[in-house]
């Protein structure tokens, strides 16, 4: 009998010696059928793939336990990867503002949050990691092929050229002098370098993994990062008393856009390893990160062009406030998207997602199933 | 095999690598069935109607090793004319006393025979175990007989097998079995076919063979299969016993047993044996065959015993040995200890609160005792029964009530001390001490010497004929290391012999003599430490495939027991391929691969003399030496207690009535033990309408103590649970992953389930019968605890070893944990007293 | 690489004893990790992790009355298999680890070093296995060493000595990928024709240290049937970012243009 042929419902004649209550072997036989086509039953006794016990089988995996591991991230990298986001994109915009003589309020506020991100970014990368001198472990080797050890160097030279750069900028304040300047200027350009990498590169990071999810969104995650970042620093900079910069409205626009576009994209393509970006808890995150960066933003920086003097401020002031919250949504709700994604055995295995609900989105899986399994989720 | 035996189980798998093919024959699938050819699924209890069905099978289809079986077994032997089989009498042989529930061998035996028998003959005292030389006879007086070589004559042996297993048909076995006749001819196609000239088949049983009310005669239907394939005394035959304990066979040889002493030698018996030596040498040697020299080794026994004291005119000592009074196995005397009968115990190396059957009256019978004594590595179940047991749960008894004082030693485990096991084989393997044990840990050899010493002291200090005995005991051994451990080669010296006049060890067994000038521990093992310093058992290197020169198997390093067998009667090999021993005729010797079972220079054409004895009564073409007529016994003449052929009898709770014989249930001289706090349930009782039959874990060790209490194992099975059938499943309403509580009429326990195909019910007489699987590992004591399994168990006895049934019983089952406390109790009575 | 050691792991020699999986916690000092009934059959260690480094995974099928496990006539019943780290040709976790704790031995093993070792727990996401994981109270990421200290000392692993059947062979890769070629045909002809070898070498992982021999799918033991090396995003991933940066540079300078500095 070959590996085809030895299918269950072909074996299962044998099963029942002629002389049985043949009515019960046939109940028996009915029953597994039903557990081989339709991948569960609801007979006590029997557990084939997610009906209340799961089995081991080329239809349903290994007990449903997941292949791929969750990512092991605290909750410092989700706000990690907003922050630097934001900060970057705030580098490169104070660089440009300075370069086109825009007002220095402006210029100065941009600075100021790009310095403050770069600051962050290294203290919250330092807090997952438990203890600071871990964070050197990573800087006695670079390595183009690791996202993360590239990123290193980039938050590396983020934060000293950002703070350097704000620094010159705040002394030059008071009083006026060449040498401050160049500093500015030249740090300022280095940070905004930088700060393009810091925008960008956490997409690559989680892209370039084997999560699903994130792997197959590789092409468009590190721009749809950036134009959150972009977002978020805009609506930052805006928020400390930029409303009126039209520059920056173009831009706060021109992410929102961007974004809305993304999450279109999104919510038109509809593949298995996308289901944690539209269904449950991450579902719901994303989703709200998006509404929260494209569709609403930019609906108010509309109504607030058109709105009179009075309102338009505000206006600006509400689509700022929910762009930088959509970025900070948009970032957990990736991550969380990354959990749900390795928990779902069905994609690395490559099984039907259709007759094969992951077991953990069964209604009715036995709760000595569901404790089976949080059992051996005991490993992390 | 493969669970319990996975070390071992790497040679199967190189057999079966090699095409062999595997059968596997269990209730259940398990790793074992995963790994073999065929797996048959046979209903708990019933396999001697399977045995018997391939007996009948090698008759019917003249399948038989024709040469072999005229020659080296008693098939010719003819028998008396007024032995009567079961078939004649019900189920019952000739001989049986109703009342006394007892058989005499004197109808049993051979036509022509001289001597006279009766219930006393020897191995038929009731007291008596079965472990001695005597079972099977080979005290028997009955080398001379009447036989027909053409095993034409309606009374001889072969045809006497025939007419008993006339009825074992296939159908038989599918109706009893629950083995369909197809599965059962696949095996018995695979088994024959696989034996002959040049192939051989070997059988590996253990408990599932053993633990039955007719264990023993179980094994005897494999020998008796063997017997008529030609599969003893040849390589790769036989019928293997996995042994259980590391040591279990070094524990049979130098027994721990009640009714043998070193070598198989019986232990004298109050009522039957007399007391003085000569009248005890007569009635257990025998005039033919190789234990005519048992004087040689009594006399040897004693002398190592009781050294100096022990001479020709005081009989050796022979009155200083205990003796047999009753059942002192292990059901007997715990019966006496829940009788108050009993002060105090000693417990080295067991864990009875778990182990063994009925749990709730072991752990109650220790509660009678004054004082017990525990050796372990931890506080065992056994040692803890006063204050963490299920009785204390249930408010039973309060640990305030209890007046036992326990003494627990903690134990030096087997890399912490030197020593030997001795396995399947026989072969004595010794091992070196790897690391001294912590603290307070000690050896046994260290435990029963000093224990010895201080005993002695006391009885030399105030002598008394009662002391004698203790005080003239040869307990002299030198000691070394930190904690004054004895001298392994003191030990080795005297248990190999040595001569008495130079102390020199002797090199073989056949230097033993009956004149007290030497003396021996145990005669089998001679030759394990032939010269002072030379230990065998501590050799490891192999010299060829039977591995000589790695350890010692006795007898003399013989690797294949009876192996003349494995030439023809004209000394010549069976088959190139299967060659093993043969008679060198330019040497005139008999020499090949191993060492020759057999008087090394008797020639295979040797015929004894009408008046020949001892072993000048041995043809050259009759390899079994140890029996009187040097054959194998399809047919066993005495011995036995439950007759002289394996008959199929249901287990001591059946399901079902016996199909073959309706008037005797169960194996008639089976003991049930049955009282009060030993519960049975009426025959096919509705309250208990399962099967239940119990096992083990690769991932566990029996009781539990060196398994659960490891957390690297535990890990591995945390919780105890019991095995049913989908079917079974849906029809109690069984959850997988769930818990189910089982009751028996013993107890009641609770268990998560495990729904699975590997196991399923059976079409027994047309019957359906549900079997739920435990495995016992679990107690309350260590890291994974659970409830205890032979809480269910019935204490039992096999007639002749014994042993209890664990593997077909009663029970049980419903969804749900069980009560707690003292309503699990009430749930027990109120299933007692639901009318059946 | 012939001085490249590798397993062979056969589960049709396998009797799931799970010495191996005891063998590998004793030598590595790994401590027990919870206990767990889980009703997945006999196994009740799950997966492999930080904590079980070697792991025996069993697959249940009904049996048919009549044929063992071994049968060619029957189908596949009762198997074990025993998963470890596969030490991939190409390893994911090698290649993301920034620290470069994660090293390729000299036997071709895959070996993180633990001094070096920040917790990051890149490697984790990177595994298209889902071996290596972050032990949370000691915050360093653990995996099957191939018995590295063993193997410098000129033993074999662990795990295939304490095999009793020879179900984990250990050897070089080379010659057990022939073996493991020469075990499936022999196995076909004794009728057992779903006997298949898992080596993923057609994939970006390029094959693996840990050979498997099983009985039926893969997927049912969770070994995925296209794993790849994650490195394998990453240029589309940097093209991605360059067209962010782009968006960033040209957004901005356009809008500051455009907005001429207001
Ligand atoms: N891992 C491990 N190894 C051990 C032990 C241990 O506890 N754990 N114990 C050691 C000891 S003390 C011993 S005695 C040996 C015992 O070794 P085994 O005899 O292998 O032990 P069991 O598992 O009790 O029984 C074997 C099989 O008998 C089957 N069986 C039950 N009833 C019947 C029947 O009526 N007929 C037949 N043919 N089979 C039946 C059971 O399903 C079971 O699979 O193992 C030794 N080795
Ligand atoms: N239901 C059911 N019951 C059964 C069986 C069954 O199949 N089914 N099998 C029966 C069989 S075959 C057997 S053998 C018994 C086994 O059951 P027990 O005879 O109770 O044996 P263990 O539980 O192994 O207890 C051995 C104890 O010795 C300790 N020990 C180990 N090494 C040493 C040492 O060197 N010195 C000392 N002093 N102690 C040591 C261990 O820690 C352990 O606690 O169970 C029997 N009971
Ligand atoms: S535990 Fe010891 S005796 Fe039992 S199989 Fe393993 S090695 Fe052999
Ligand atoms: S299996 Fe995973 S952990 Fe092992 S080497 Fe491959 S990538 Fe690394
Ligand atoms: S956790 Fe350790 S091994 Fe894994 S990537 Fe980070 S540094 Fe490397
Ligand atoms: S090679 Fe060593 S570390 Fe790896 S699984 Fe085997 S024993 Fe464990
Ligand atoms: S040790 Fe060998 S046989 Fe036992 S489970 Fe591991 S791989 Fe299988
Ligand atoms: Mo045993």
């Amino acid at each position: 009998m070959s590996a085809k042929e030895s299918s269950l419902p072909e074996r299962l004649p044998t099963e029942a010696p002629e002389f049985s209550e043949p009515s019960r072997e046939r109940r028996l036989e009915e029953v597994r059928r039903q557990a081989l086509h339709t991948g569960r039953v609801t007979g006590a006794g029997i557990r084939p793939a997610g009906s209340p016990f799961p089995i081991a089988s080329p239809e349903a995996g290994y007990y449903g336990i997941p292949l791929l591991k969750e990512p092991q991230w605290s909750w410092e990298i989700p706000v990690y990867f907003f922050a630097g986001g934001a900060a970057g994109a705030a580098a490169v915009i104070a660089e440009f503002a300075q370069m086109t003589g825009s007002k220095t309020e402006l210029v100065n506020d941009a600075r100021t949050v790009a310095a403050i991100g770069s600051l962050l970014a290294p203290a919250l990368l330092v807090a997952d990691l438990g203890m600071p001198s871990r964070f050197l472990n990573m800087l006695r080797v670079f390595k183009v092929q690791s996202p993360m050890s590239v990123g290193v160097y980039i938050v590396s030279g983020f934060g000293p050229t950002a703070t350097l750069a704000k620094m010159a900028n705040y002394l030059r304040g008071n009083h006026d002098g060449i040498l401050l300047k160049m500093i500015e200027s030249a740090s300022g350009l280095f940070s905004a370098l930088f700060g393009l990498g810091m925008a960008t590169y956490t997409g690559v990071l989680i892209g370039v993994t084997a999560i699903p999810v994130w792997n197959e969104n590789i092409d468009s995650l590190p721009t749809h990062f950036a134009l959150s970042g972009l977002g978020a620093g805009v609506s930052a900079i805006e928020l400390m008393g930029n409303e009126d910069s039209r520059a920056l409205n173009m831009l706060g626009l021109a992410a929102a856009v961007g974004e809305t576009l993304e999450g279109i994209k999104l919510e038109m393509t509809s593949k298995p390893a996308n289901e944690p970006l539209k269904k449950g808890v991450s579902g719901v995150i994303t989703r709200l990160g998006g509404l929260l960066s494209g569709p609403l933003p930019l609906a108010l920086r509309i109504a607030s062009a058109l709105a009179g003097e009075g309102n338009s401020k505000q206006l600006r002031r509400a689509a700022a406030a929910s762009t930088v919250a959509g970025s900070l949504f948009t970032r957990i709700g990736w991550v969380r998207a990354g959990h749900a994604s390795a928990r779902d055995y069905r994609l690395p295995l490559q099984l039907a997602t259709k007759s094969t609900p992951t077991v953990a989105q069964l209604p009715n899986e036995s709760k000595f199933a569901k404790a089976s399994r949080q059992a051996l989720g005991r490993h992390d | 095999m493969a669970e319990n035996h996975p070390v071992g189980f790497q040679w199967v798998m190189q057999a079966r690598e090699h095409g062999a093919t595997v059968i596997h024959v269990d209730p259940r699938f398990t790793r074992t069935s995963a790994m073999s050819d065929i797996w048959v699924p046979l209903r708990s209890g019933s396999d001697i109607a399977f045995l018997g069905g391939l007996i009948h099978y090698v008759l019917e289809n003249g399948k038989e090793f024709r040469e072999y079986v005229t020659h080296y077994t008693n098939a010719p032997t003819i028998l008396r004319k007024d032995m009567k089989l079961p078939d004649e009498l019900g189920g019952l042989f000739s001989g049986w006393d109703a009342e006394k529930k007892h058989y005499s061998p004197e109808t049993w035996g051979y036509q022509g025979e001289p001597e006279k028998r009766d219930a006393h003959t020897a191995g038929h005292a009731s007291a008596g175990g079965g472990h001695g030389k005597d079972r099977g006879g080979e005290a028997g007086k009955v080398e001379k007989h009447d036989s027909d070589p053409t095993l034409q004559h309606p009374r001889c042996v072969f045809n006497i097998l025939k007419k008993h297993y006339a009825r074992y048909t296939p159908e038989l076995v599918e109706r009893v079995c629950g083995v369909p006749k197809d599965q059962f001819l696949k095996v018995a196609e695979a088994f024959t076919n696989a034996s002959g000239p040049d192939k051989t088949a070997a059988i590996c049983y253990a408990v599932g063979f053993t633990q039955h009310s007719t264990g023993v005669q179980i094994i005897r239907a494999a020998a008796i299969l063997q017997l008529l394939l030609g599969n003893i005394g040849r390589p790769g035959g036989g019928i293997l016993a996995l042994r259980g304990h590391a040591s279990i066979q070094g524990s049979t040889d130098i027994p721990t047993l009640y009714d043998i002493l070193p070598g198989y030698i019986p232990m004298p018996f109050f009522e039957s044996d007399a007391h003085k030596l000569e009248q005890y040498i007569e009635k257990h040697r025998s005039s033919a065959g190789w234990w005519s020299n048992f004087d040689k080794y009594i006399v040897s026994l004693l002398k190592a015993w009781y050294g100096e004291a022990a001479t020709k005119d005081n009989d050796y000592r022979f009155e200083w040995l205990p003796r047999v009074t009753g059942d002192h196995s292990h059901f007997g005397y715990w019966i006496d200890m829940m009788e108050g009968k009993m002060d105090g115990l000693f417990i080295m190396g067991q864990n009875p609160a778990v182990g063994a059957p009925n749990g709730r009256f072991e752990r109650s019978a220790l509660t009678k005792l004054k004082w017990l004594v525990v050796r372990d590595f931890s506080e065992n179940e056994t040692a803890a029964f006063w204050h963490d047991s299920q009785e204390v749960e249930r408010g039973q008894y309060k640990p305030e009530d209890i007046a036992t004082e326990i003494f627990f030693f903690p134990a030096a485990a087997h890399v912490e001390k030197e020593g030997s096991y001795t396995n399947t084989q026989r072969l004595v393997q010794f091992h070196e001490k790897a690391i001294e044990p912590p603290e307070d840990c000690r050896s046994e050899s260290w435990f029963m010497y000093h224990l010895g010493r201080r005993l002695q002291a006391n009885a030399k200090a105030e002598p008394s004929e009662r002391n004698a005995p203790m005080a003239n005991l040869t307990w002299n051994y030198r000691t070394h290391g930190p904690s004054a451990d004895p001298m392994m080669d003191d030990i080795l010296t005297e248990i190999n012999g040595y001569k008495v006049a130079t102390g020199e060890p002797v090199g073989e067994y056949t230097e033993l003599q009956n004149d007290g000038s030497t003396a021996s521990g145990c005669w089998i093992y001679t030759g394990i430490y032939p010269k002072t310093g030379h230990n065998v058992a501590n050799m490891r290197k192999p010299k060829d495939y039977l591995g000589h020169g790695w350890g010692f198997a006795w007898p003399s390093d013989r690797r294949i027991l009876y192996n003349r067998a494995s030439a023809r009667p004209d000394g010549k090999p069976w088959s190139e391929r299967k060659k093993l021993v043969w008679w060198d005729e330019g040497k005139k010797k008999w020499t090949g691969e191993d060492v020759p079972d057999f008087k090394e220079d008797v020639p295979p054409d040797y015929r004894p003399s009408k008046d020949a004895d001892g072993m000048k009564a041995i043809a050259g073409d009759q390899p079994f030496i140890m029996h009187p007529d040097g054959v194998g016994w399809l047919w066993v003449t005495s011995g036995l207690k439950d007759g002289p052929l394996p008959t199929h009898f249901e287990p001591l709770e059946p399901v079902v009535p016996n199909e073959l014989y309706p008037d005797q249930p169960h194996n008639p001289p089976a003991q049930k033990k049955e009282r009060p706090d030993n519960p049975y349930g009426f025959p096919y009782d509705q309250r208990w309408p399962h099967v239940l039959t119990t096992y083990r874990l690769t991932e566990h060790h029996t009781g539990g103590g060196m398994s659960r209490t490891l957390s690297h194992l535990s890990e591995l099975q945390p919780e105890l649970f019991c095995e049913v059938s989908p079917e079974m499943a849906e029809e109690c309403g069984l959850e997988h992953g769930a818990y189910a509580t089982i009751t028996s009429p013993r107890g009641i326990i609770e268990a998560r389930v495990m729904v699975t195909d590997r196991v399923r019910p059976f079409n027994v007489q047309g019957k359906r019968i549900h079997q739920v699987g435990l495995p016992y590992h679990w107690g309350r004591r260590g890291i994974a605890v659970g409830d205890t399994v032979n809480d269910l168990l019935a204490i039992s006895e096999e007639p002749n070893v014994r042993i209890m049934e664990t593997k077909a019983l009663i029970c049980n089952i419903r969804p749900g944990r069980r009560p707690r406390g003292p309503a699990a109790l009430e749930e027990k009575h109120a299933q007692e007293r639901k009318t059946a | 690489m012939s001085a490249t050691t590798a397993f062979l792991t056969d589960s049709t020699l396998c009797i799931g004893c799970k010495a191996c999986e005891v063998a590998c916690k004793e030598w590595n000092g790994v401590a027990e990790d919870g206990l767990n009934w889980t009703g997945f059959s006999y196994d009740n260690t799950g997966a492999v992790g930080h904590s079980t480094w070697r792991h025996v995974k069993f697959v249940e099928h009904p049996p048919e009355p009549g044929y063992g496990g071994n049968s060619g006539e029957a189908p596949a019943s009762w198997t074990f298999s025993s998963d470890v780290c596969k030490h991939c040709e190409n390893a994911g976790c090698l290649e993301a680890c920034p620290t470069g704790s994660i090293v390729r031995t000299e036997f071709g093993g895959v070996y993180v070093q633990p001094d070096i070792c920040n917790g990051c727990s890149y490697c984790v996401v990177a595994c298209p296995f889902g071996v290596i994981q972050r032990n949370k109270e000691d915050g360093r990421a653990f995996k099957c060493t191939f018995c590295y200290d063993r193997q410098k000392a000129g033993l074999t692993p662990a795990c295939a000595h304490a095999c009793p059947t020879e179900s984990i062979k250990f050897g070089k890769l080379d010659d057990l990928r022939e073996e493991a070629n020469r075990r499936v045909r022999e196995l076909n002809d004794r009728g057992i024709d779903d006997a298949m070898i898992y080596d993923p070498t057609d994939t970006s992982v390029g094959g693996i240290h840990a050979i498997f021999v099983t009985r039926g799918d893969p997927k049912q033991y969770n070994l995925p049937p296209k794993p790849e090396i994650p490195t394998i995003y990453a240029k589309q991933g940097w093209r991605s970012a360059a067209i962010g940066a782009g968006i960033l540079t040209a957004g901005t300078l356009l809008a500051f243009l455009g907005g001429n500095g207001r």
